[in-house]
């Protein structure tokens, strides 16, 4: 937090301040919630944790600002292949370590995909259960525990322990619907505020020396069109689409992108008709805990990506139909 | 480094090794460094669960063990040597073990889909993956490289790029929804033919269940 920076300092106290407010009770887990999204995005912070998926090991280190340079946020692999993912008002650059290549998707208008609200028509309470927990210590400080719990197979869980002032998130555990661990995310340091060094935001050298490959989506306003061209006939409970772009015309090249969320996870629809190779992709995939279910249909190629289980992105997938005009 | 590598390490951390193979996976410590940095993360990871701050495994693992090695060799021929910081090593990594295994077991599940339209709190008709050995959660699939190969591997990756920029946002969970692509930047293919046998059989053994 720079003194320069009035709103991120204004952020920062409030968060401290309501934080403060809520630690002499028991608060609301939705309020958590709450504090945790506003927190997340809008304070500084940097730490190295540990993330642990499947025998995959890794150490990472996050630095994220907000400033009056917007959002700058950079995560990068401490072990294993020197990865990192930079976030800024250009977008988002992605190294991947092993092969020295760089992806990159250009920054898009906010209004594009919004914040989505926690619980935007009420679904969350519909699928999932709430628990606020007792209090420890993760990095040394204190936090505060809260369990989100699925109540269905089409959604992951999840267990967080919060810091208790900012509730910044410094423990993460993500559960499936029987409450089994999938993947584990714990800071062993962390600061925050003024202590955070801006320094670290600094590309790699790779991000300057590789080859960079553009993600080649589309990223401008695209059409607001009211109505999808594509969609899914049905979706799994409290999945609701909350943002939708069309990109194209008629007999052209064309590109759709939907999401639908249960107000925590998030699934994309792609849809896409300049596809020749795009079978490849065809069936099930994931990486790590995100799955993708990818398809043709008419020469057009169906692709649903969410941090959810196969069953969500094969459902959904296996429903998307064009729409009767 | 393969799995019977990392069963051992496990072993000896548990305490439940036998002398000879101790005395191996020490020696092994000692000169392997891919061995010895798993065994310090292994060490990491349950300090990191165990909210343990101090004593994590030092990185000067494989020296330390190397010097142990070296006076043992000094050290008259008749002394029955036991490395000294097994013991309190296996001690403390006893209750470790349990947490160990509950970590490497863990996975994306290799989850089944009711037909769509079913009951969906039908809680049977979603299993959850659970790795036979508790170490490699790999059910019939292939390693596919999602950049620098073909086009359609290329926009994959850009799909999801898109997706976390989109949704990263979603649920609060910010630079969070970033780390898989930074643990691993391929994707795993699955086998959809036997996923969906899978599933067929276990729609046969739910209604053999319900005829009963």
């Amino acid at each position: 937090m720079k003194p320069t920076f009035i709103p991120a300092a204004v952020a920062a106290a409030w968060l401290a301040w309501a934080g403060g407010a809520l630690a002499g009770d028991d608060g609301n887990p939705r309020e958590w919630l709450e504090r945790m999204s506003a927190a997340m995005s809008q304070m500084d912070y940097q730490g190295t944790f540990v993330y642990v998926q499947g025998d995959e090991v890794v150490t990472m280190r996050i630095t994220h600002v907000a400033d009056e340079a917007g959002v700058r946020e950079r995560l990068v692999s401490m072990s294993g292949a020197p990865r990192e993912v930079l976030r800024d008002s250009n977008g988002v650059r992605w190294v991947l370590g092993d092969d020295q290549s760089v992806m990159a998707d250009q920054a898009f208008n906010r209004s594009f995909f919004p914040q989505l609200p926690l619980d935007q028509h009420g679904q969350t309470e519909q699928c999932y259960a709430f628990k606020l927990g007792g209090t420890g210590r993760i990095a040394g400080q204190t936090v505060r525990s809260l369990r989100v719990l699925p109540k269905d197979g089409y959604r992951y869980g999840y267990t967080l322990w919060l810091e208790q002032h900012s509730a910044l998130l410094l423990k993460w555990e993500l559960i499936d619907h029987e409450q089994k661990p999938l993947a584990k995310l714990m800071f062993t340091d962390f600061r925050m505020g003024s202590e955070v060094d801006p320094a670290e935001l600094t590309p790699s050298s790779q991000l300057t020396e590789f080859r960079t490959v553009d993600s080649r989506l589309p990223a401008g306003r695209g059409q607001m069109s009211a109505v999808p061209h594509w969609k899914p006939r049905s979706l799994p409970p409290g999945f609701e689409l909350t943002a939708h772009r069309y990109f194209g015309r008629e007999n052209q090249r064309m590109f759709e992108h939907l999401v639908y969320s249960d107000g925590l996870a998030a699934v994309s629809v792609y849809v896409e008709n300049d596809s020749a190779e795009a079978g490849e992709d065809a069936g099930l995939s994931r990486m790590g805990t995100t799955h993708a279910f990818s398809r043709m249909l008419d020469g057009f190629v169906i692709t649903v990506i969410g941090d959810v289980p196969a069953a969500t992105v094969r459902y959904i997938g296996d429903a998307v139909v064009p729409v009767s005009p | 480094m393969n799995k019977e590598s990392r069963e051992h390490i496990s072993s000896l951390m548990d305490g439940e090794i036998s002398r000879e193979t101790g005395r191996f996976v020490v020696r092994r410590l000692g000169a392997d460094q891919e061995l010895s940095a798993t065994w310090a993360r292994y060490h990491l990871v349950r300090d990191c669960l165990r909210h343990q701050e101090g004593g994590l495994a030092h990185d000067d693992l494989a020296g330390r063990i190397r010097r142990t090695i070296e006076r043992e060799a000094l050290a008259p021929r008749s002394r029955r040597w036991t490395p000294g910081w097994v013991r309190p090593a296996a001690g403390l990594a006893i209750a470790a073990s349990v947490a160990l295994m509950a970590i490497v077991a863990v996975g994306p599940g290799d989850q089944t889909i009711p037909a769509p339209g079913s009951e969906v709190a039908d809680r049977g008709a979603l299993q959850s993956f659970t790795s036979p050995n508790g170490l490699t959660p790999a059910p019939a699939t292939q390693q596919a490289s999602l950049l620098g190969g073909a086009a359609s591997s290329s926009r994959m990756n850009a799909y999801l790029l898109r997706h976390y920029q989109a949704t990263g946002a979603t649920g609060g969970k910010g630079f969070v929804s970033f780390v898989p692509i930074v643990v691993r930047p391929v994707a795993v293919k699955q086998d959809l033919a036997a996923s969906r046998q899978d599933e067929e059989q276990e729609m046969v053994g739910e209604d053999s269940t319900r005829s009963r």
